[in-house]
């Protein structure tokens, strides 16, 4: 298959619907470990992005780059908070690395994401293992980068959704050093971040809408104490 | 403590702003849509657009400091939360010039965040942008704290001074040299023996006994490190005066501004006094107190509290402070 626009419009939809599927779930989280308001900020910005490509002009998604740049617009300018529009700088380094071609390629993905992520960090100034998006985002960068330049967008993209999700499990050990989570100390331990959720969510969309999270936040690793093992979704 | 008046607490910020249009239409525009005051008349000498934004509930800053001389515009956000990246993208828009954009950012974790992403979009336009962060509040120097000290009181100075220098047609990088030397140079330090209201509840935003006074407090209500007994004015001034002093290492020969500030529940018959307090001091030090500044300039809603600050200044930045400019908040 090509990996033009309809398929990041494609994306940015199902990223959508997993986000309406799960906002309860995130926010529930969100109320554990933030101020509460990730999830409905998340499915408010991906709502808008999908009026905005129901909304575009004919032949005006066609290029990969499109998409992404439309619901990047959309969280730059819409969403409130602070991770929503950082959601939009990670969209839009994307949109940017995939404007070299009409298709996605791995190596734009991985260019994207990367830059992406320095972004993140040097704004939202928060380093790995602070308990933050990027504790997903670095694993799925990681993930995208080890990948052959000729690789499979699909398969490199599950790639991606799986180290985000294993991510997003240990952001649940971490105990936060930025963010709202921060001043919540010891007792937002043992919660997974919404921010991280919501890459892991991002990249999981790529091939499918998610459903549910719990499957996704339930740890696997017999390292970690205290956590029921279930098989991986 | 008192009820606001105001239609609803949502609704503060907005009417506000309107109102503020209105009154001083000769000097500002309104951009409601995009949520900035930008200035009507500025220098055309002046080559870098010259932004600043934060919270509402501490006006007149910062709308009432956009006008010809100080700032070209200015981002309002909600009550004590920090404007959206958008409104600070957009105003940097409006009123960048060849030379770019200079965002003058008080030190708080939300608007280092928004104005950090809109300075990330203004860039990926083309816009050169940079940043001068405003440190000033002494109270909030801790090694435990990551976040640093807070913005204050000196800011208005900051923004007067370096509005003063942009008219001068001073490049991006001069003014951030400027602007962080002029952090460097001034501090602040503020006390209540009152909260403010909360506009959501109507109730004090915290607790504190009669008779006892918060020694450090922020600008949104933020406790302040200790809570200490109220005490004679001269006291209270003398330790806060010492601390300042202190801190900027000032001596014999020094030459200051200094601003004694209503945190927006306090009189002037007050504030007055606390000037005349701090002059006494500076003089019993050697140091010349060059100019000084009273009145409700960077408040807390109607928190009972003053801060202090001080700018250690030499004779271009005198120059620059009374240079004319013509800003809702500031006419001289």
């Amino acid at each position: 298959m090509r990996f033009d626009g309809t398929f990041t419009d494609g994306w940015m939809r199902r990223f959508a619907a997993s986000a309406s599927a799960t906002e309860a779930e995130l926010t529930a989280l969100d109320q554990q470990a933030g101020d509460g308001d990730f999830g409905v900020n998340l499915t408010t910005g991906l709502d808008a992005t999908v009026r905005a490509l129901n909304g575009a002009p004919t032949g005006s998604l066609a290029a990969a780059q499109q998409p992404l740049q439309a619901a990047a617009t959309t969280f730059l300018d819409e969403v409130g908070g602070t991770s929503g529009p950082l959601f939009g700088l990670l969209l839009e380094e994307l949109a940017l690395a995939a404007a070299a071609g009409t298709a996605l390629t791995v190596p734009a993905l991985a260019a994207g994401a990367g830059s992406g992520l320095s972004v993140i960090q040097r704004i939202g100034e928060a380093a790995p293992g602070d308990k933050t998006l990027i504790d997903a985002l670095a694993p799925a960068c990681d993930a995208l980068n080890s990948r052959g330049t000729d690789a499979d967008v699909r398969k490199a993209l599950a790639a991606a959704a799986g180290a985000a999700w294993d991510g997003v499990r240990n952001t649940a050990q971490l105990r936060a050093r930025r963010g709202r989570a921060s001043y919540l100390g010891e007792r937002a331990t043992g919660v997974a971040d919404p921010g991280a959720v919501g890459i892991g969510l991002l990249f999981a969309s790529a091939g499918e809408t998610v459903t549910a999270l719990a499957p996704f936040l339930t740890c696997l690793s017999a390292s970690l104490p205290g956590t029921e093992t279930r098989p991986r979704p | 403590m008192a009820l606001y008046f105001a239609n609803s607490s949502e609704g503060m910020v907005p009417d506000a702003l309107a109102g503020f249009a209105r009154a001083h239409a000769d000097l500002v525009v309104w951009e409601r849509e995009h949520g900035f005051v930008r200035a009507r008349h500025t220098s055309p000498a002046r080559r870098v657009g010259l932004v600043s934004g934060g919270g509402s509930g501490h006006e007149p800053l910062h709308i009432g400091y956009v006008g010809a001389g100080m700032l070209d515009a200015a981002c309002p956000g909600r009550i004590f939360a920090s404007p959206h990246n958008r409104q600070i993208f957009e105003a940097s828009r409006a009123v960048g010039r060849e030379g770019g954009v200079l965002h003058l950012v008080k030190n708080y974790t939300g608007d280092r965040i928004n104005f950090g992403i809109a300075a990330e979009r203004l860039g990926r336009q083309g816009i050169p942008c940079a940043r001068v962060l405003i440190d000033d509040d002494v109270a909030s120097e801790s090694d435990g704290v990551a976040a640093g000290r807070r913005g204050t009181g000196a800011t208005v100075l900051v923004e007067k001074v370096l509005g003063a220098a942009a008219d001068t047609g001073m490049g991006l990088r001069d003014l951030v040299a400027l602007g962080e030397d002029l952090v460097e140079r001034c501090c602040s330090l503020a006390v209540a023996s009152a909260p403010h209201t909360a506009p959501t509840t109507g109730r004090p935003a915290f607790a504190l006994s009669n008779g006892a006074l918060e020694y450090g407090v922020g600008i949104h209500g933020e406790r302040a490190e200790h809570t200490a007994a109220h005490r004679p004015l001269r006291d209270l001034v003398g330790e806060m005066t010492g601390t300042l002093a202190r801190a900027l290492r000032l001596g014999r020969g020094s030459s200051v501004i200094a601003l004694a500030n209503g945190l927006g529940g306090v009189t002037q018959l007050e504030l007055y006094a606390v000037l005349g307090e701090a002059a006494r001091l500076l003089d019993d030090r050697g140091v010349a107190l060059e100019r000084a500044l009273v009145g409700d300039f960077v408040t807390a809603l109607d928190m009972h509290g003053f801060s202090l600050s001080l700018l250690e200044v030499d004779g271009e930045t005198l120059k620059w402070y009374d240079a004319p400019a013509q800003a809702p908040a500031w006419r001289r």
